[in-house]
């Protein structure tokens, strides 16, 4: 009883901590606006790059 | 008051230099202080404060675990979509977008606005999702040919009827939806377009579609595709190349143009008949009245509370307004259409915040509204945020939009007969054409919609390469004069940011609000800046 | 060549829309009835009692308070005509019938109701919904709306007879007319034409704008001349040209191209005689007025059609016309801001020069014709790659 009641509060502060270390990364993220950063300054001209060097067949009909 | 109430409010208060509204009423800069120049890219995201920021940030993990699932659910085809498709790689901006959208907003309004946005990133994600599990250039998949690829603007509903058939709007994600998100991949299929002839002076939506279909940017499905003549002149002519490009049986809905008339609605019904010969004969299957009845049971509950909606719309104490009201309406109608519930589930929630709001009274954004206007005609749509724009910088609530306002018209449950003639209505009142085409009284019917929504202001969207919206330019200016309303024509291109900057468009209210109004801006730093390189 | 006797006569009605002609209908008591579009048969206004007048706005140079009205974005000849209503051009008509073909010429059109230009007390406007498709659910509709919006008014406003018998009647005088101007055209397909294209241009105008039963007996003695008129010795152009689009009411459109060495042997555009001057066939248990929205239905060319059937039709008589007038190649033009020609413009173009291997120029233009001298230059060169073309065998 006292082994399961040890087991079940070392996995929920582990989840706490899971949790806590989730909420700040991911709060992080959100309030410096990271994840836009990385789209716009970063993935978005990688892929413009690819857009603009596709071959692709332009035509009217 | 809670002690966490106090709490809350003490952390406000310490944290409250941080939040642009209280910066832009102290003197401290404002919402655009937040931001990289030209890129619309916010150094941080705006603090609301506690409980708002908590909210948005709610909202934000809970888009983020929808685009999550989508490409849980199928990662090769996400990753071989954004690879294939220019326009699958501007969806990478949705979140600027939301965020540029609500930029402002607090309480109530932040809430309503978010449960809506939610459902459309729902909705959209799992239609990505399908699009590109089925489009046979990317391997195809088990329902590529009970799609049936129709025009953006045909209700999704009609389809209904035609049960284990999906029909999925072609133009709606690489055109339709995008170009709100990001204005830069327009001009890039506009180009496309141009560059095999056609004239810069037509309506750029349309030269969209045209440069997507000659660029081979459609996604592939289906075994018949349905076009249409809706709203107007160049999505005719669109539909002329596209139907080439797409190479499938084609069949154009050409509903009434005017759309006013018995006669009218006798052959839209007609065209509606022929249309389900048509898909019946091409796909194999019968259509079933039955099916169709239980989404327009949906769409008819949606359309019931919309018109509640109305009401409050026409009091200062609704928490709905300008683009959280314009493009959840847009969308939940053109798009979904009564063909999901999540849409109705969220409006039912929606509506008791409403009848809340009224009952205490609750002026939204701070009760700094000077103005209440009507938007008419079409609206640009690589500024979607200008709404909120002319919130935050003028005190200008936009409280109802021209396209809100199409085919609300009640769909029978129980007879074939009568739901043909109601969707038939619902068909030629859809987007951009309830007001904008089928003659005069459609068009002049403005005065009568602002005036029962007790606005004082009309933004009239003069989109320059609208013919049949230019063809009445003086005759509105002079009634609005006469009727003694604030009128401003805001010029755009639709689609095509290049001829009328999102700065132009600003600076026509600021001409008004400063010059003719005399009015000092409630954001300083919102009056001129430069966002050219934003999406 | 030898002048044709009438010609300059033509020219002149051409200076006005209120004609000599016009005038004189007028004050013999008939209805002078308003039309702009092929959708509006033509038949219709020649009813006992009326005459049709299609709407033209000559020696139009600016229109300055069209465009308060209609903004400086919208097509040119809409804004023309508008223009030329509130300047008072048009008093002499009794009725207007538009249609909403597209959305500039409905505005317009609608600007006669609300802005009251046309000063007599009779007049009134109606616009109908014309047909997208060529099917039989458009036909239905068709008959409808012409019923509603032109044949009703017309019994009801004007007392004019709508009955089958002034129908027929109407027809065959119609048919009579295109028989003449037919004929006349014919002369463009031989070798070497008794008639430039400027000419027939002129010609072709006048029946649109003049009283048919007045402008008549000159189409005839014109015939008459053209079958005895003696051609130049030798072909004097370089190359022979069909000229397809939108709207063309301006012969020195005409003249432009044939000064570059080019003559125009065909006009299939609005206010053109292709289509416009094909005689009318009452079939087997048809009335006349079924006969008349089959009729115009199945020969209209116009670019909104939407359905495949239309528009390979519009491209297979643009073939046909190549063929049969012997031409080279085919300019085709749209007015500035017209959204319909102007996306055919580069359907029909690819269609002519990749499928049908016909030589094709496009070319945009406005309405009134300023400054020719970058459409000069188009011209020009577009005939020098046809003689090339020529001179290299067609290769």
């Amino acid at each position: 009883m006292k082994k399961g009641l040890k087991l079940s509060s070392k996995v929920l502060s582990r989840l706490l901590i899971a949790g806590l270390i989730g909420f700040v990364t991911t709060f992080t993220v959100y309030m410096f606006n990271l994840e836009n950063k990385l789209i716009y300054y970063v993935i978005r001209p990688f892929l413009n790059k690819h857009y603009d060097s596709q071959v692709r067949d332009r035509r009217i009909v | 008051m809670k002690i966490t109430d106090k709490l809350i409010a003490s952390i406000d208060k310490k944290l409250e230099r941080f939040d642009p509204l209280w910066r832009a009423e102290h003197g401290q800069g404002g919402q655009r202080s937040r931001y990289y120049d030209k890129t619309g890219i916010e150094k941080y995201r705006e603090w609301r404060g506690v409980k708002d920021t908590m909210y948005d940030y709610s909202i934000w993990l809970k888009n983020l675990g929808s685009m999550g699932l989508m490409v849980a659910r199928n990662p090769v085809r996400v990753v071989k979509g954004i690879w294939e498709y220019r326009w699958m790689g501007s969806y990478l901006g949705t979140f600027i977008f939301i965020n540029r959208l609500y930029e402002g907003y607090r309480g109530d309004e932040l809430r309503v606005a978010h449960m809506g946005m939610h459902q459309i990133v729902a909705s959209l994600t799992r239609l990505i999702g399908r699009v590109l599990a089925n489009d046979k250039r990317l391997g195809g998949g088990p329902l590529s040919d009970t799609i049936v690829p129709m025009d953006e603007v045909i209700p999704p509903l009609f389809m209904k009827g035609f049960k284990g058939l999906t029909g999925i709007p072609l133009q709606l994600l690489p055109e339709f939806i995008i170009c709100d998100i990001d204005q830069q991949l327009p001009p890039h299929y506009i180009d496309v377009a141009e560059s095999f002839g056609l004239a810069a002076d037509v309506c750029s939506r349309c030269a969209v579609e045209t440069g997507v279909a000659f660029d081979d940017a459609f996604p592939i499905f289906g075994k018949a595709f349905l076009t249409t003549n809706m709203p107007c002149n160049a999505s005719e002519c669109t539909s002329m190349f596209q139907r080439r490009r797409v190479d499938l049986p084609d069949m154009p809905l050409t509903f009434a143009m005017q759309h006013n008339t018995k006669e009218g609605n006798e052959y839209s019904v007609q065209i509606l008949k022929d249309a389900i010969d048509f898909v019946e004969e091409q796909y194999g299957v019968k259509y079933d009245w039955d099916n169709l009845f239980k989404y327009a049971k949906e769409l008819n509950e949606q359309n019931t509370i919309e018109m509640e909606k109305w009401e409050f719309f026409k009091t200062p104490y609704s928490p709905l307004s300008g683009i959280s009201e314009t493009m959840y309406k847009l969308y939940e109608w053109a798009a979904a259409n009564g063909t999901e519930h999540r849409f109705t589930k969220n409006d039912r929630k929606v509506i008791k915040i409403m009848r809340k709001c009224y009952k205490e009274k609750y002026l939204p954004f701070g009760g700094k509204t000077r103005h209440r206007a009507f938007m008419w005609g079409p609206s640009a749509v690589y500024y979607t945020d200008m709404p909120t724009w002319c919130q935050n910088c003028w005190g200008i609530t936009l409280v109802l939009n021209m396209d809100s306002t199409m085919g609300h018209n009640m769909i029978s449950t129980e007879d074939p007969d009568q739901a043909i003639k109601d969707l038939a209505r619902m068909s030629e009142k859809a987007v951009m054409r309830h007001h904008a085409v089928g003659g005069w009284e459609n068009v002049n019917a403005l005065w009568a919609w602002a005036k029962s929504f007790n606005c004082d202001m009309i933004l009239f969207n003069d989109n320059i390469a609208c013919k049949g919206m230019n063809g009445v330019h003086a005759v509105m200016e002079e009634q609005a004069r006469e009727l003694g309303l604030h009128f401003i024509f805001i010029e755009h291109d639709l689609e095509d940011n290049r001829s009328c900057p999102r700065r132009d468009m600003r600076k026509c209210v600021n001409n008004y609000m400063s010059i003719v109004l005399n009015e000092e801006p409630l954001d300083p730093t919102l009056v001129d800046f430069d966002d050219s390189e934003a999406y | 060549m030898k002048d044709l006797k009438h010609l300059i006569y033509f020219e002149n009605l051409l200076q006005d829309a209120q004609n000599e002609l016009v005038t004189k209908a007028v004050e013999e008591g008939k209805y002078a009835l308003g039309y702009n579009c092929f959708y509006i048969p033509e038949v219709l206004l020649n009813l006992p009692g009326c005459f049709s007048s299609r709407l033209r706005a000559p020696r139009c140079s600016s229109s300055d308070v069209a465009n308060y009205y209609m903004t400086t974005r919208n097509c040119p000849y809409v804004r023309s005509i508008l223009e030329r209503a509130i300047e008072g051009g048009y008093n002499y008509l009794s009725a207007l019938f538009g249609a909403e073909s597209c959305a500039a010429m409905e505005r317009m059109e609608e600007h006669f109701e609300l802005l009251h230009p046309v000063k007599n007390d009779k007049f009134f406007v109606t616009i109908m919904d014309p047909p997208m498709r060529g099917d039989k659910t458009n036909l239905d509709y068709y008959k409808v709306e012409l019923k509603k919006n032109l044949i009703d008014p017309l019994r009801e406003n004007l007392g004019v007879d709508v009955s089958e018998e002034a129908m027929r009647q109407a027809i065959a005088e119609h048919n009579e007319l295109c028989r003449v101007v037919t004929e006349i055209g014919n002369f463009r397909k031989l070798p070497n034409p008794p008639i430039t294209g400027y000419e027939f241009h002129v010609i072709q105008l006048v029946t649109e704008v003049c009283p048919h039963y007045l402008i008549l007996p000159y189409l005839k003695e014109t015939l008459e001349e053209l079958k005895t008129r003696e051609p130049e010795p030798e072909f004097p152009f370089r190359a022979k040209l069909v000229v397809v689009g939108s709207e063309v009411d301006d012969p020195e459109f005409t003249k432009l191209i044939e000064t570059c060495g080019a003559m125009v042997v065909a006009d299939r555009y609005c206010f053109g005689s292709f289509p416009g001057r094909e005689q009318i066939e009452i079939h087997q248990g048809e009335t006349a007025f079924e006969a008349i929205c089959r009729h115009y239905l199945y020969w209209s060319q116009c670019a909104r059609f939407m359905d495949g059937e239309k528009i390979d039709q519009r491209h297979r008589e643009v073939e046909y016309l190549v063929k049969e007038f012997g031409a080279d190649g085919v300019i085709f033009e749209n007015m500035k801001f017209c959204e319909f020609w102007s996306y055919e413009k580069i359907l029909a173009s690819h269609i002519f020069t990749n499928e049908l291997h016909i030589p094709c120029c496009t070319i945009e233009k406005e309405y009134a014709l300023g400054s020719v001298g970058q459409l000069r230059t188009r011209f020009q060169a577009f005939i020098e790659s046809l003689e090339i073309k020529t001179i290299q065998g067609g290769a």
